[in-house]
């Protein structure tokens, strides 16, 4: 126990002269997650939250015209452009501007459109009273070609943003010729039988959408923020760069030779090795919690959400702490293997930012391609992240994060036998 | 009683050209300051390595007072030795005193004891007024010093000393000569390498000559110095018995 207590003494004391080095352990990873989670807050609310200008030329003047600006106005996402300058905007100079990037997208209705709907209404209203036996016959358009709808976007648009744009205009669409139908079969069933007292309400829904969150907590958009993926992701990231800073350690006891002393002395290294773990891995789970609070006090500060923590903080301490585990036996396997800092410092940064880019740290897995998502889970960031999300988003507890915890500590518990092989066969 | 006692020891480094130790056998009465010299490359870091117990021989039979360096007595034989490496096996960024105070708690000792020892052996070597001074900060003499120290805080029965002197200015090797011949006054064996043969010739009682991995002589510098007429002291014999040819 001295041994083990002496050696968590003696890092404390090197740590606290290498001033350098605690800037890098603390204040660099506060500085990237805030930075991270303001960068990457734009992407995170999916074009929900973000408002365009959005150029519209109404060559119809009519309800579809109304509506569709209507509709894109009160959404919230967008501000409607019919003029430039003062002057109307015509379809070419629209077009123009799209291309040169000016505006992300420009809705061209046109003339004629609110007619074709109303047309194709009356067609169907037509056919269902020539049905029901009643003779009144409403107006309909001989014209034979369809109308459309045209959308330009400017070509750096990307398919996420196209494709909500679809779909809203879409929903717009129908959402105006069904009005228009169900305007006018409200019309002919009164001038047929029903007393003007009748309200006629006709709900078209009778199902509808509800969104419920899946597990116990009531955080229903908690998993779309920048703050709930980027706070973990990004502390997991810089705790495994507590990989440079052992690898480092490692390889200056290696080369003054206090390595070569502490193995003259009586008694088993393993509990050196283990004072020095268990210092690291104190220090990781310490930057885990400095970056959690910077979460939920710091960034709010930015107009970023407040990071929500789940409900077991005993388990989001195991996480931290097997986290810190993984990452300090890999920096022990860093400084075992290569000769050098320089070797250490740039393999250890370079094998993190890949581990944490194929880990999910950078983007979501879920957003990866298949074979991606299956050497991604291979990553002991991406363990780190799953558990970690499982306490935060999913609200679940202990037997939740054992599989992502184990995985973690098998992985440290390998990396050190590789560890005291390499170093077995150094020495003999 | 001897203190070491080495027969015919062979060791070759995985993927070495040449073995590194070719039958070596010495022994070195208990109590004794012993050179071990030799030229470059001749096995004198293989042989303090294995002493040690921190590579395993080949083949042979090495014995610490008369204890096998086996898995069953290393432990007893660290306790029993102190080493002091080529290198200053210190932390550059500790004090000296935090230094000592941690390598004594990996040798199980603390509180008030270790203390004051740490302060006797710092007055003892000249180093009181700068034991709260950080290691990187200390001369080349003065590191030497506080590496000595750090290899005999558990007192040791034998003390292995891998080239004391190398790179100290004149006052530093003279107190660190003097402190070695004190030492081995009050029991304590000493063996330690060193390429200043006129050194060795002045302190040691004993020296054994090694090269190529074998024993070439052993005895006092005396007498071996007596031995061949045509040499005058101690260098001269070495190069007698270890040639002229520069060693890599």
């Amino acid at each position: 126990m001295l041994r083990l207590l002496a050696t968590i003494r003696k890092e404390w004391l090197l740590l606290l002269r290498d001033r350098t080095g605690i800037t890098l352990l603390f204040a660099m990873p506060l500085v990237l997650i805030t930075v991270m989670a303001l960068i990457e807050d734009a992407p995170f609310r999916d074009y929900q939250e973000v408002k365009f200008d959005i150029l519209t030329v109404d060559n119809d003047h009519g309800r579809l015209g109304r509506y569709i600006q209507d509709g894109l106005q009160s959404s919230g996402q967008f501000n409607i452009v019919d003029s430039v300058k003062g002057h109307p905007v015509t379809e070419q100079a629209a077009k123009e501007m799209v291309n040169a990037g000016d505006y992300k997208i420009c809705i061209i209705i046109p003339q004629g459109a609110t007619g074709a709907i109303v047309s194709n209404a009356n067609k169907i209203v037509n056919d269902i009273s020539h049905r029901m036996g009643m003779s009144i016959a409403l107006p309909v358009s001989t014209r034979t070609d369809s109308l459309h709808v045209t959308v330009y976007f400017d070509p750096a648009a990307k398919k996420a943003f196209k494709s909500a744009i679809h779909q809203a205009l879409d929903n717009f669409l129908t959402q105006v010729e069904t009005d228009l139908l169900m305007d006018r079969i409200k019309q002919q069933l009164k001038r047929k039988d029903v007393q003007e007292t009748d309200t006629m309400q006709i709900q078209l829904k009778a199902v509808g959408l509800k969104e419920q969150f899946a597990g116990e907590s009531k955080q229903v958009d908690v998993i779309s923020n920048s703050v709930q993926h980027n706070v973990p992701a990004w502390s997991i990231f810089a705790m495994f760069f507590i990989v440079i800073p052992i690898g480092g350690n490692m390889i200056r006891e290696r080369e003054d030779g206090s390595l070569l002393r502490m193995k003259l002395i009586p008694g088993s290294y393993l509990a050196i090795l283990a004072g020095k773990m268990l210092f690291f891995v104190g220090v990781c789970v310490v930057q885990f919690y400095l970056m959690i609070l910077v979460g939920i006090y710091l960034l709010p500060l930015f107009g970023l959400p407040e990071l929500l923590l789940g409900h077991s903080h005993v388990a989001t301490f195991i996480v931290a702490a097997c986290i810190g585990l993984a990452a300090t036996a890999y920096g022990i396997l860093v400084g075992t293997v290569f000769k050098t800092p320089n070797q250490a410092l740039n393999f250890g940064a370079i094998s993190i930012v890949i581990l944490s880019a194929i880990g999910g740290i950078w983007i979501p897995l879920e957003i990866m391609p298949p074979t991606l998502q299956y050497i991604g889970h291979l990553s002991p960031l991406s363990w780190g992240l799953d558990a970690i999300n499982n306490i935060y988003l999913r609200n679940m507890g202990l037997e939740h994060i054992l599989a992502d915890v184990s995985k973690l500590v098998v992985c440290a518990a390998v990396m050190l036998c590789i560890a005291a092989g390499i170093e077995k066969r150094r020495i003999s | 009683m001897t203190s070491i006692a080495v027969k015919d020891l062979h060791k070759t480094y995985k993927g070495a050209l040449e073995p590194s130790l070719r039958g070596l056998s010495f022994s070195f009465q208990k109590d004794a300051i012993v050179g071990l010299l030799g030229p470059n490359g001749a096995g004198k870091t293989t042989t303090i390595s294995i002493l040690c117990g921190l590579v395993k021989a080949d083949s042979g039979q090495v014995k610490i007072f008369d204890m096998p360096q086996d898995a069953a007595h290393r432990e007893e034989i660290k306790r029993l030795v102190g080493v002091v490496p080529q290198q200053i096996a210190l932390f550059p960024e500790l004090t000296a005193i935090e230094n000592l105070v941690y390598f004594g708690n990996l040798y199980g000792l603390k509180g008030k004891g270790l203390r004051s020892r740490i302060d006797e052996y710092l007055q003892l070597f000249g180093l009181e007024k700068n034991g709260n001074k950080e290691v990187h900060r200390f001369s080349g003499g003065m590191k030497r010093r506080t590496n000595i120290i750090a290899a005999i805080l558990h007192q040791p029965q034998l003390l292995i000393l891998d080239e004391p002197t190398a790179g100290v200015d004149v006052q530093s090797r003279s107190m660190i000569l003097q402190f070695l011949r004190e030492y081995n006054k009050q029991g304590v064996s000493i063996v330690y390498t060193s390429h200043l043969l006129e050194e060795a010739q002045t302190i040691c009682s004993e020296v054994a000559i090694i090269d190529e991995g074998r024993l070439i002589v052993q005895g006092t510098p005396d007498a071996l110095i007596a031995k061949h007429s045509n040499c005058r002291n101690l260098e001269d014999v070495f190069l007698h018995y270890t040639g002229y040819a520069v060693r890599d």
